[in-house]
């Protein structure tokens, strides 16, 4: 046993790290608001041929054959760093393709040349566990699917792959957090062109683990920006920070991080090796992940004062990414829901 | 990355879970007095003659010498026996031992290592002081030197179980001229010496177990001093970082076992409604759930913190974040359990007894001060974890 990543786990990470410095800085977010989409085609390809989105697919399948492990290292990587853009539904729309025997869209999903949005459903989870859907219907809230040629659909029961422009009544939306985008659509009968099963692979168990090791970036980031403010900010002549209503605050943040990044990586490494309480430590580590990165983004502006308020700063565009991520794969209520009726962990 | 168990340590496990099944101790332990330090005197000589004593602990001083994962294993697998805490061997096995093994002579370590795993000796711990708790640096209790003897003269406060204790780990101030921090030493003191009187002092659960130490010109051979006279700052800082490692492994898992009954509980009690069982009120199933997910994080802290010592010989400071987060959950925990009881909670039952929620929430209160409170974890993780300024 030991929890912490490899030298070699941590190489991969920083080197995607450098990446997204270099070409996805925060600053984006700002300059581009008012753009279509965030991350345009170059940067989008360059992500492809770096081997971001096939990190964690098998090699004979396209991918880099990696573990969830380092999966889980590069989003934390790009919660701490706000990067924008359908990372997240790409790398899992990418595996649902290539485990659903769908080569040719599995590859130009890698190869960088298609991406995937998100589609999140609008009321009750729709596909019945029994059967293996081939279409898709209802209403949709869509996540960075403007430049996207596929959507995901992640249900309890499997996840989906469908075209956008098969979508209809699709009109975007503004969004609170303007490093990403809203839309609203509707599905008629719309082909599923990949389908995946939970029984056949935990797709969606997976995604709690990877948007809960994005939240834990953001729980560290807003740690590191705060407690760094601490240090520089000077009033009545001291540092902030020898105050303890500021002090113990970054303590509380330091707490939240470690509790919710330990917790991300024995679930990533539960999910992984297909243990019985896979699903029991993931919907544990997206609840506790989720709460505390919007606690320490909430505590980030307070510790920053009226700097903390402004657009410029990036305290704000913490807070709405933690919020966005709270919401994905299901209602915070609807995970403590699932995670009373596991039986107890291993 | 991973949480692969070796053969080896699986079948450590599998022996250690035997083991318990066919030892831990049956009768309910008693609450206080010399029953209560037989029974636990008793249970840690069954533990050394079964072998299962001082796990980590190096052979040469009567332990195992195995690694830090087959103390966790022993611990988690302790915890999810439900037995009682190591409470009364608790400073002798989790303190003093471990600050004994880094910092004391060959001497005292063949003297007193040994017998601390058989189980022949109650230890206590004398810091904090009426005027010294968390700023335990101003303690005043005072050690002139007289040949090669120490004379101590003053007082302590909360020293847990000193009434049944045999030695102490003592800090004393042996140089009235030096700085807070300097000048004190770390002593070990017989509790049998002339000139020590024990009053108890009754808490808030009832429990006998919080005493004052009165010290009237008590001797100790200078020979007992750990780590060098007037050095005893920084003994008492390893012998605190030790209480905030991997000796917390057992109650944590004893947590993570509380919440699985209140589960349990809560769906065989009616719920506040008055009709259906209590787990089908959304509140109290999202507060059971959210102590899940927390009780699972905080096992995942210990296992990233064993991780990390795994690596290096101390812990570091950041025991003292699974210190604050383990007391605020367990204060959370054991609410939960009084709030799901309903007015039934207002019965008191010790928590040594089943069904002991009032006796345990009440506890609760002990956990964000007893080895520091959690303002003090706050501090020492704004200074030494994050490097705040002072
Ligand atoms: C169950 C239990 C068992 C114990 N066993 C032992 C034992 O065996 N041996 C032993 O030596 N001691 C023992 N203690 C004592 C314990 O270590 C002290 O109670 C603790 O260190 C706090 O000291 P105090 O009680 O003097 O409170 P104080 O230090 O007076 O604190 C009072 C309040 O002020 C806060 N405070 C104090 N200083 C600061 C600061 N700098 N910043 C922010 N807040 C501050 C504290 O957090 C607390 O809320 C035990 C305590 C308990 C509850």
């Amino acid at each position: 046993m030991d929890l912490l990543p490899t030298p070699g786990q941590m190489e991969i990470a920083s080197l995607a790290a450098d990446f997204f410095g270099n070409e996805l800085p925060i600053s984006v977010i700002r300059e581009r608001r008012d753009e279509p989409v965030v991350v345009d085609r170059r940067v989008w390809s360059e992500s492809a041929e770096l081997g971001l989105f096939g990190l964690g697919i098998a090699e004979e399948l396209g991918g880099a054959g990696c573990e969830l492990a380092e999966e889980t290292l590069l989003f934390r990587e790009m919660g701490r760093r706000l990067v924008p853009g359908p990372f997240l539904p790409t790398v899992l729309g990418a595996r649902v393709a290539a485990l659903a025997g769908q080569h040719e869209t599995a590859s130009a999903i890698l190869s960088g040349k298609a991406a995937v949005g998100l589609a999140l459903r609008r009321g009750p989870d729709g596909f019945d566990a029994a059967t293996t859907p081939s279409t898709l219907d209802g209403r949709f809230q869509l996540l960075d699917a403007a430049d996207s040629r596929y959507v995901l659909l992640l249900d309890p029961a499997g996840a989906a792959l469908v075209e956008t422009a098969a979508l209809t009544d699709v009109h975007s939306e503004p969004a609170i957090d303007p490093g990403i985008r809203l839309a609203e659509a509707r599905a008629d009968a719309v082909p599923i062109i990949a389908w995946v099963s939970t029984q056949e692979e935990p797709i969606r168990l997976r995604a709690l683990v990877l948007t809960a090791a994005m939240s834990v970036g953001i729980a560290e980031a807003t740690r590191d920006l705060s407690t760094e403010h601490a240090k520089v900010r000077v009033q009545f002549g001291r540092p902030i920070g020898v105050n303890q209503a500021i002090k113990h605050a970054c303590a509380d943040m330091a707490v939240r991080a470690e509790a919710a990044l330990s917790q991300v990586l024995f679930a990533a490494i539960c999910v992984q090796d297909g243990r019985a309480d896979a699903e029991f430590q993931a919907l544990a580590a997206k609840s506790v992940a989720g709460r505390f990165a919007v606690e320490n983004a909430s505590a980030t502006i307070q510790v920053h004062g009226g700097m903390g308020y402004t657009f410029e700063h990036d305290s704000h565009l913490f807070l709405k990414r933690a919020h966005v991520l709270e919401h994905l794969l299901g209602e915070p209520a609807d995970h403590l829901a699932r995670l009373v009726a596991q039986p107890a962990a291993q | 990355m991973d949480l692969d168990f070796s053969k080896e340590q699986v079948e450590f496990r599998e022996q250690v879970r035997t083991w318990l099944e066919e030892n831990a101790p049956r009768e309910i332990r008693p609450e206080m007095g010399p029953a209560m330090r037989e029974y636990d005197l008793a249970w840690q000589r069954t533990q050394w003659e079964g072998g299962w004593a001082g796990i980590s602990w190096p052979q040469e001083y009567g332990g195992r010498g195995l690694s830090l994962l087959q103390q966790l294993i022993w611990f988690e697998e302790y915890g999810r026996a439900g037995l009682p805490g190591i409470d009364a061997c608790f400073v002798g096995l989790s303190h003093a031992g471990p600050t004994l093994m880094t910092r004391a002579s060959e001497e005292q370590k063949t003297y007193h290592l040994a017998r601390i795993l058989r189980g022949e000796v109650i230890w206590c711990q004398g810091f904090s002081e009426p005027d010294a708790g968390s700023d335990l640096a101003a303690l005043r209790t005072r050690a002139r030197i007289e040949g090669d003897e120490l004379v101590v003269s003053g007082q302590k406060i909360w020293t847990s179980f000193a009434t049944l204790a045999d030695w102490q780990e003592l800090l004393v101030r042996t140089d009235p001229e030096g700085s807070r921090h300097h000048g004190i030493s770390w002593v070990i003191c017989d509790m049998h010496s002339p000139g020590i009187e024990v009053r108890g002092i009754e808490t808030i659960e009832g429990g006998a177990e919080f005493c004052e130490v009165f010290y009237d010109d008590v001797r100790i051979p200078l020979e007992n001093v750990v780590g060098g006279l007037n050095k005893g700052w920084s003994v008492a800082m390893s012998t605190l970082s030790f209480e905030r490692g991997t000796a917390f492994t057992a109650n944590q898992v004893r947590l993570a076992s509380t919440v699985e009954k209140l589960i349990d509980l809560a769906k065989e009690r009616t719920g506040p409604d008055g009709r259906r069982p209590a787990i089908a009120d959304d509140e109290i199933a999202r507060r059971l759930a959210t102590a899940r997910a927390e009780v699972a994080s905080l096992r995942a802290m210990t296992y990233a913190g064993i991780s990390r010592n795994m690596h290096r010989d101390q812990p570091g400071p950041e025991g003292s974040m699974v210190k604050l987060f383990y007391s605020d959950v367990a204060k959370k925990v054991y609410r939960l359990a009084f709030d799901l009881l309903g007015a039934d909670a207002l019965r008191f039952v010790s928590r040594w007894e089943p069904g002991g929620w009032s006796g345990n929430y009440l506890y609760s209160y002990s956990v964000s001060i007893g080895g520091g409170t959690s303002e003090v974890q706050r501090n020492i993780i704004g200074d030494r974890v994050l490097g705040l300024p002072r």
